[in-house]
């Protein structure tokens, strides 16, 4: 097979990172389903849920979620568990296409070639999206997977959504990091982004439910744009996708912006 | 691409890391099929030029145009295309093999290149089918020396091409470099190894504190030839007139007189007949690479 361009390389480059992490987290997936049957319940211990001090209703969650399945998954994957764990691949992967090949010196003998820097920016970020793609499709499909274990099927639908949902997440998650690295060329700057965005975002979802003033913070969070119990319920809200959208697109116009007018190492 | 005989143009380049000043005020034009030599001790600034030259990074203050074309990041490519670039310790993409690597850079150029190549391939035989991370360091500049100038381009960027290379290497990289010359290719190579820059280089560019403090054309690179005298004797003799850069070092053999000598041979004659209780004499060709050295040692300050 012949490489043709930054966007194949950067693919080929990664396609052990893509299957180890598409394993990873369908083995995630998997686990979660298969606790479901354990953890289902019909309400019974609403009574329980309610007599908790609020802080450690944030810590739980709502365990009315529990008596469906697709609620479930909201709550139990999709809300923290799958963002964190998916969001520290996004990190690592826009790390690893960008500063990590200035600093061995690739990217030197990239531009050297004639790309042009714009090219290789939206390249790698081309393919980064395709890796994202992939992975997140594999969540999907160990879902569709598993349930059949423990005699469940998901809504379609409601699937379809929390699945975008996290597909934008992590895509948002992935280009700011990305931004950072090829806007700055400094390994500590891209990594305190990325590693801030997810830190902040955590502290303060999982305690504003507990936390009176944190209450007014909240949309400092990224996960504040991925209500997945919301979503399974009630639907996409546009401003959500608009916030995640949007964070990509400024931060792939940033990164044209400075890498290039910069010094490549 | 403008017609032009000037190829490679810097005007006054600064490039300032912080506060400090890498290089200063660089200026010099190449002219096609020049070899240019680039020379200077470690850290006077040629990476540093090399890497202005080809946009990599922005100059604090100045100018540089290639073909003609004023080159900044965002346009180098453009000129890129008809440049080949390699240097001793570049890295190339790890997870590729030799083989992908090859036809990941022909895929950047157009035109049918493969000719070129088979002959790239057999002059310097380097293995392509492993991983690129898995090879010693020769082996991967070998690929990237095949990379640098498999498409036929214009000019060829060099910084210390030859570093990591086997003697045998070395002189098929000569041989190459000749070669290129009898097609009016443009070299601007930086290096280490005075010998081979005498050998094939048509202009010597030598740098010093981030600075070109000499430009020495094909001519005086021809005049820069000449003897250099070594005496060993009892006591200590006086250079003839037109003895440069003498030293005398003293030993139980006697004391050793050495110069460089690029006067009247008769003259030397005479000077030498004169001698008494001398135990040991030589006269040999002064090389060039002896006359660098020198440039090297004299601290050449800046005007
Ligand atoms: N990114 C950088 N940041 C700070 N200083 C730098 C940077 N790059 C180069 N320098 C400094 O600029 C000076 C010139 O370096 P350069 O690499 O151009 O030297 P060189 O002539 O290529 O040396 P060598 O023969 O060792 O390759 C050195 O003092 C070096 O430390
Ligand atoms: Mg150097």
């Amino acid at each position: 097979m012949i490489i043709r361009n930054v966007f194949m390389k950067t693919l080929y480059d990664k396609r052990w990172f893509v299957f180890g992490w598409t394993l990873g987290l369908m083995a995630l997936t998997a686990l979660m389903v298969t606790f479901y049957p354990a953890m289902h319940q019909d309400g019974s211990l609403e009574q329980l849920t309610k007599s908790m001090p609020p802080a450690f209703q944030g810590l739980v969650g709502n365990l009315d979620n529990l008596s469906r399945f697709s609620t479930y998954l909201a709550s139990q994957l999709f809300d923290i568990r799958m963002q964190i764990i998916a969001g520290v691949m996004a990190i690592i992967l826009a790390l690893s296409i960008s500063i990590s090949e200035e600093e061995n010196g690739q990217l030197r003998s990239l531009t050297a070639l004639p790309i042009s820097r714009t090219a290789i920016v939206v390249q790698k970020w081309l393919a980064m999206v395709v890796i994202l793609s992939v992975t997140v499709l594999g969540t999907m499909v160990g879902i569709l997977l598993f349930q059949t274990m423990i005699n469940e099927s998901i809504d379609l639908g409601e699937l379809a959504r929390l699945i975008f949902m996290t597909w934008i997440l992590l895509i948002a998650l992935g280009s700011l990091t990305f931004a950072a690295a090829m806007a700055s060329g400094i390994r500590s700057v891209a990594l305190s982004v990325g590693i801030l965005v997810l830190a902040v975002s955590f502290i303060v979802t999982t305690f504003s439910v507990g936390v009176d003033w944190l209450k007014d913070f909240e949309s400092f969070s990224i996960f504040y744009f991925f209500p997945a119990v919301d979503i399974v319920k009630e639907g996409i809200q546009l401003r959500d996708v608009s916030v995640l959208i949007g964070i990509s697109v400024v931060s792939l116009v940033v990164t044209l912006i400075f890498f290039r007018r910069r010094d490549i190492r | 691409m403008k017609k032009t005989k000037t190829i490679i143009e810097l005007k006054n380049v600064t490039k300032k890391f912080g506060t400090f000043t890498a290089i200063e005020d660089v200026s010099f034009s190449v002219e096609k099929g020049e070899i240019i030599g680039f020379v200077g001790v470690n850290g006077a600034g040629k990476t540093t030029t090399i890497n202005a030259m080809l946009g990599f990074s922005v100059p604090t203050r100045g100018t540089i145009s290639l073909f003609g074309e004023r080159v900044v990041p965002s346009n180098a490519h453009l000129s890129h295309r008809h440049i080949g670039y390699a240097a001793g310790d570049m890295e190339l993409p790890l997870h590729l093999t030799g083989q992908q690597y090859i036809d990941f850079v022909m895929s950047q150029f157009k035109g049918d290149h493969t000719d070129r190549l088979e002959a790239l391939l057999k002059q310097f035989s380097p293995q392509l089918e492993k991983k690129i991370k898995t090879l010693s360091r020769g082996n991967k500049q070998k690929i990237a020396l095949v990379a640098a100038f498999m498409t036929s381009p214009a000019i060829v960027v060099l910084d210390e091409p030859t570093s990591g290379l086997d003697p045998i290497m070395q002189d098929a990289f000569l041989e190459l470099i000749r070669s290129e010359q009898k097609n009016g290719v443009t070299i601007f190579m930086s290096s280490h190894y005075l010998q081979e820059v005498a050998e094939v280089c048509t202009r010597v560019l030598l740098m010093k504190n981030g600075r070109i403090v000499e430009d020495l054309s094909a001519e005086r690179l021809q005049r820069a030839s000449g003897k250099l005298v070594r005496v060993v004797s009892k006591k200590a003799v006086i250079p003839p007139p037109h003895a440069k850069q003498a030293t005398t070092t003293d030993n139980e053999h006697g004391v050793t007189t050495e110069f460089s000598y690029d006067g009247p041979i008769p003259q030397l004659q005479v000077w030498l007949a004169g001698l008494k209780s001398v135990t040991d004499l030589s006269v040999g060709d002064r090389t060039l690479e002896a006359e660098f050295r020198s440039l090297y040692d004299e601290g050449v300050e800046v005007k």
